[in-house]
């Protein structure tokens, strides 16, 4: 008998170590989300969701959405899409890049547009 | 990439764009179509409860897995074309019910919402060029909402659905004007629970009507459907499309569907 409460006891020590792991566990998981959801915060005054594409002017909404519409593009791909000149859209892309809304990168001879994954990571 | 994304908007809730994209989704089906229907109605999922009896399982994934990057593009999908034998391929891609992916969805931060906007870009064009959809259709939530404009933003073809109340003409009114270049050329209106007792079904004065709205949003009224006790009385997992295909309800959105083609 003493020796079951004895088998008891080491089994019921064993569950409280057990939680208390866990709970450390759960602490630094919900440090990190905490620690995520700020970082988000603090880039989420800047972000270029749907509000702030309703707010660009026609202009360049137009070109954001061919661009989204096809991926990535160069200046010449953007005018085949909206119907405009090859040289409006470099400049729409051009403006919308130094606002933050897209990136651009030289492959070859080319400049090609392209929006970034805002939450970063691979694309599907 | 040659098909068309159809997005079903309302500034309000209840006004049945929920029935009638479910509705023109298994219309076109039957046609021979691909179609795909995709909820982005996060905080009032009901697709999954309409179609529950008929799909028997509940899905490994939801569409909002797939925007939270938990599942590709077509995990998602259900195919039920083989239960309603439909001529093309029917599937269907379910917002989470549960209280918790609600709750989860409502707490979406501005970046998890623009990362949303290119994934929907990035489905759509999954969906066309890898799974053959011609048509993909979404359900959104009412009014002003994010997951709403990006459902719009990424489509080809928006159907705004309203009832004849003004207060929800108002409200289709200042979206169309506050993002008039987004929706040109590409927008319709549906007017839907119109009451069978007003003027308006007099003496042919719903073409009248509807042209009025149509001069009024600068948008086209591509259907006037009157308000049907039955179908307000009825359970809303009614899939009239099969079950009523003779329905005036399914003829009236029989009409419609065949405008939205001609408008492509």
């Amino acid at each position: 008998m003493i020796d079951e409460l004895k088998l008891f006891n080491r089994k019921i020590e064993s569950i409280i170590k057990l939680n208390k792991e866990i709970l450390s566990k759960q602490k630094e998981i919900l440090q990190l989300l905490n620690k995520n959801k700020e970082l988000e915060y603090q880039s989420s005054s800047n972000v270029k969701d749907t509000m702030a594409l309703l707010s660009l002017p026609a202009s360049l909404r137009k070109t954001m959405l061919a661009l989204y519409k096809i991926g990535e593009a160069t200046a010449e791909d953007l005018s085949r899409e909206t119907k405009r000149q090859r040289a409006l859209e470099s400049d729409f892309a051009n403006q919308l890049e130094r606002m933050g809304y897209l990136k651009k990168k030289r492959v070859g001879r080319n400049v090609h547009f392209y929006i970034e994954n805002p939450l970063g990571g691979l694309e599907d | 990439m040659t098909g068309k994304a159809i997005s079903f908007n309302s500034s309000r809730g209840g006004t049945g764009k929920t029935i009638m994209a479910v509705n023109l989704a298994a219309l076109f089906a039957n046609e021979g179509r691909n179609v795909i229907l995709i909820e982005l109605d996060f905080r009032a999922p009901s697709i999954f409860h309409i179609f529950k009896e008929a799909v028997k399982e509940t899905p490994t994934y939801w569409v909002n897995d797939y925007l939270n990057s938990r599942c590709k593009p077509g995990d998602f999908l259900i195919d039920v074309h083989n239960i309603f034998n439909t001529k093309g391929k029917l599937s269907l891609g379910c917002a989470n019910p549960s209280i918790y992916a609600i709750e989860d969805m409502v707490r979406k931060s501005r970046l998890w919402e623009a990362n949303a906007l290119k994934k929907l870009f990035n489905l759509k064009d999954f969906s066309f060029s890898n799974l053959g959809a011609d048509i993909c259709i979404y359900d959104t939530s009412p009014g002003i909402q994010y997951s709403s404009l990006n459902a719009i933003i990424s489509s080809d073809l928006i159907v705004f659905v309203s009832s004849s109340d003004s207060i929800e003409l108002e409200g289709v009114g200042s979206i169309l004007k506050e993002f008039d270049d987004v929706f040109r050329n590409k927008t319709f209106i549906v007017l839907n629970k119109v009451f069978p007792e007003t003027d308006c079904w007099s003496n042919d004065k719903d073409k009248e009507y509807a042209r009025q709205i149509s001069k009024d949003f600068k948008v086209p009224v591509i259907g006037l459907i009157p308000c049907y006790c039955d179908i307000l009385k009825a359970n809303r997992n009614q899939l009239l499309t099969f079950t009523k295909p003779n329905h005036p309800f399914v003829m009236k959105l029989e009409e419609i569907s065949q405008k939205i083609v001609s408008g492509w």
